[in-house]
């Protein structure tokens, strides 16, 4: 089977890395790292570039996991990106890491990591970064 | 030269004033320059109204900045994402992108960001030296001449630049045509008005330019253009080391010629000398192989010229008042707003204007040159920002500055309905560059050919008989007449060269 | 500087045009696919249609001499070149690929301008404050794809942006209502 992981060159996505990779080599699942970029935007910071990508495969490999990375655009819902993938790959486990939020920061700047928790389809894996 | 109005020209660039509003226009220029979509004539059109409620030499210096800020901007997004800001940028991809990927992107912006200072700098020397001279001798000229120079000027503009050179001459016949609408200064009759009071006093200009440029341009954007986000190289080294300072430095030199050239030619301009530099240091290099694979003279060559040209095209506009480029004739149009004719006689009634104008170059290159590498940081987060939120920002200072022109919802229509008509002709591939260019001059040259003709009384042939129109004139047969030349000699070629396959082996030698 | 643009078989040219290669493709796979001969063949017409109606318009004006110019001489020329250019258009240029085809997308734009209508039609009536409110919201959610939240937050700081910028900070006179 496959999972899903959440990428961004960030601890939380470190985090969340690790976890998924953690996982997939228990269970022998295939792993596909989610690197979403933001539709329109001319530079995404949390897009990694090839090479980046790259040494993510090969850690992957490492670990056991047969990994691949995707860059499916997301526009403004990031839900619409996983249950795309979630469809197409036959995904039973999306895996995200957990960012501090204050209620006014997610008033006014939302939060993808909620939606994905709410209105995913299948179950969610959130890990927030050790300390 | 007038040393004393030189050196007023630099009182009046120091006021506290002017050096704010040349370090707005500097920084606004750097901004669109690594901002995909909007240029600096689109930019500069859609600010024209500010030109209404602060001081002329204020305005122009603001202006002036955002055209040569530009062009330090779009190496930014160059070097860093591979994506040129700027058509005038282009070629500084291939290199500075490569230096970029070898972790050398510092360098790379760093070399551009001297290369322009330098640039920029031995242009307006130029400039300050040469333009005094050309206003001179053009005062001599009269109405003929100057119906030819801006007739040249319109031609020049539709064939140098880019796109299908017919369409372009049309719709710069356009333009022409459309200067004509309203009351005729000769006759007091009324042409193409049909029976609008509105269109009596003919059509505002600033109305044409914030709609074929600002309208046309922020409707052309809204199109899917289906961008990839980018990951932006690092910039970790800042500053290029003093090898590659002194390898860049004949790239260098040589750029700042060729951009100070090839600047002054209308039409040509920027993105011409960029490429010319570009290809020029190729040719003449030893290892020419480097080139595109991170040779620093080829980031250096390329923004040096297009800085140098940019600076040297100011220099038709304000010694013969004829402007070079679209940017150029939006600051034409700034000049006529202000009620300041544009020509040689410039020098002598407006000093000021003049002097404030080249003087702040100075001062702005400078400003750049200090501030375009800290910056670069501020602007990479910058394009963070989606063009979507930035677009109805663009469209609401659009249509709310035409309307504090003259108070008039009229003029919102008449924005409208040119930013329609400039979105029409992008798609079909029409320029609309040239007939903005045309419409400034056309009274010009309407207005020059009637009252030459009545000094002629008459006769055509008068205008080739004046060795100045003649001249002129010629240039312009000549100039009409190349790309057709040009196709048909193209055409004998490939007929002798397929005629002839087994001579192809032997060393090409490049027909010129 | 053409030489640029000859292939020539050295060594590290391919790699230079390769990137060349990229980089245009690069821009052109933004740009919506280009339009066929149809977009030419509309474009010649219309300049052949205003060409001819300038010819007419302008002979009506009267031509004058050429000793004495009258109103319509310089409009009846430039429209005669317009005329001849359009016809040549029109036989040489239907093979040219620099027009861009109408597509769905192309929809933005006319919504765009619609706005542009509205605020234009509503601004003396109602004051500026809600036809830009709903400019921008129509640009950012509608044209734009943001979501609810972002539209919302946008549009309101745009406008009071706008408002302080053009009532307090440049004193410049626009309707408003509040």
């Amino acid at each position: 089977m496959t999972i899903l992981i959440g990428y961004v060159p960030t601890p939380v996505g470190e985090a969340a890395l690790e976890a998924g990779l953690t996982e997939a080599a228990a269970r022998g699942d295939d792993v596909v790292i989610v690197n979403s970029p933001r539709r329109g935007a001319t530079v995404d910071a949390d897009l990694v570039d090839e090479a980046a990508a790259a040494k993510l495969v090969a850690r992957a490999a490492e670990a056991g996991v047969n990994a691949r990375v995707d860059h499916t655009t997301h526009g403004a819902d990031v839900v619409e990106t996983f249950d795309g993938l979630v469809a197409s790959t036959g995904a039973r486990l999306i895996v995200i890491g957990l960012r501090r939020r204050s209620p006014v920061g997610k008033a006014l700047l939302g939060s993808d990591a909620q939606r994905i928790l709410l209105d995913a389809g299948v179950p969610v894996l959130a890990v927030k970064p050790t300390a | 030269m007038d040393v004393n109005a030189f050196l007023d020209g630099f009182g009046l660039v120091t006021e506290p004033q002017n050096l704010l509003y040349c370090l707005i226009g500097v920084l606004v220029g750097m901004l669109i320059g690594v901002l995909p979509g909007l240029g600096p004539a689109a930019t500069i059109a859609i600010l024209l109204p500010i030109t209404y409620s602060i001081d002329p030499v204020s305005a122009i210096i603001m202006l002036a900045g955002i055209y040569y800020g530009a062009q330090y901007g779009g190496t930014i997004t160059s070097v860093l994402l591979r994506l040129p800001g700027e058509a005038s940028s282009v070629v500084t991809v291939f290199d500075g992108f490569a230096l970029a990927k070898q972790g050398k992107a510092g360098t790379a912006l760093g070399i551009a960001a001297i290369g322009s200072f330098v640039g920029a700098t031995v242009s307006i020397l130029g400039l300050t030296l040469v333009a005094p001279l050309i206003a001179g001798w053009a005062l001599s000229f009269g109405d003929p001449e100057y119906a030819a120079l801006a007739l040249l000027g319109v031609l020049l503009v539709a064939t140098i630049g880019n796109g299908n050179k017919l369409k372009a001459m049309l719709a710069a016949a356009f333009g022409l045509l459309l200067a004509t609408i309203g009351r005729d200064s000769f006759s007091g009759a009324e042409r193409f008005t049909f029976g609008s009071l509105q269109l009596t006093e003919g059509i505002d200009f600033v109305v044409v330019a914030m709609g074929l440029f600002g309208v046309g341009e922020i409707l052309y954007n809204l199109e899917e253009r289906h961008g990839k986000p980018h990951v932006p190289a690092a910039v970790a080294n800042i500053w290029p080391s003093r090898k590659d300072l002194k390898q860049s430095s004949g790239a260098i030199g040589r750029g700042s010629l060729i951009g100070f050239v090839l600047g002054v030619l209308p039409g040509g301009g920027a993105v011409m000398s960029s490429l010319a530099a570009y290809a020029t240091e190729k040719r003449i290099s030893k290892h020419p192989e480097r080139f595109g694979r991170g040779a620093i003279e080829g980031v250096a060559a390329p923004e040096t010229a297009n800085n140098a040209a940019a600076t040297s095209s100011f220099i038709p506009l304000l010694t013969l008042g004829i402007p070079a480029n679209a940017s150029m004739a939006m600051l034409f149009g700034a000049l006529l707003i202000l009620g300041i004719s544009p020509g040689p006689q410039l020098v002598e009634e407006r000093p000021d204007l003049f002097w404030g104008v080249i003087n702040s170059m100075y001062i702005g290159n400078l400003i750049l040159l200090v501030l375009s590498i800290p910056l670069v940081g501020i602007f990479v987060r910058i394009l963070r920002v989606r063009p979507a939120i930035l677009a109805p920002i663009t469209a609401l200072i659009t249509i709310l500055g035409v309307y504090t022109i003259n108070n008039s919802t009229f003029d919102i229509f008449v924005m409208i309905v040119f930013g329609l008509i400039g979105y029409l002709m992008k798609k079909v591939g029409f320029e609309p560059g040239p007939m903005v260019l045309a419409f400034v001059l056309g009274s010009i040259v309407e207005d020059g050919v009637r009252r030459s003709m009545l000094i002629f009384d008459g006769d055509p042939t008068g205008f080739f008989t004046r060795p100045i129109s003649g001249t002129i004139l010629a240039a312009f047969v000549l100039v009409a007449l190349w790309p057709a030349a040009k196709a048909a000699l193209a055409r004998r070629k490939a007929a002798t060269v397929a005629a002839a396959p087994a001579e192809r082996d032997d060393a090409d030698t490049p027909t010129r | 500087m053409s030489d640029e643009r000859t292939p020539t078989p050295e060594p590290g040219q391919d790699i230079l045009a390769e990137i060349q290669a990229e980089v245009a493709h690069e821009l052109e796979e933004e740009r919506p696919p280009a339009g066929g001969p149809a977009y030419q063949v509309v474009g010649a017409l219309v300049a052949l249609v205003v060409g001819l109606g300038g010819v007419v318009l302008s002979y009506g004006y009267g031509l004058g001499s050429p000793r004495q110019p009258g109103p319509g001489l310089w409009p009846f020329v430039v429209s005669i070149a317009i005329t001849l250019m359009a016809v040549a258009l029109l036989v040489v240029g239907r093979t040219l690929t620099d027009s861009e085809k109408v597509t769905r997308s192309s929809v933005l734009p006319a919504v765009g301008l619609l706005t542009f209508i509205v605020l234009a039609l509503l601004m003396p009536v109602i004051g500026f404050e809600i036809p830009s409110l709903l400019l921008c919201v129509v640009w950012l959610r509608f044209l734009g794809g943001e979501s609810w939240r972002s539209t919302i937050i946008t549009s309101i700081l745009t406008v009071a942006a706008f408002y302080f910028l053009f009532l307090y900070g440049l004193r410049i006179p626009l309707p408003h209502l509040f």
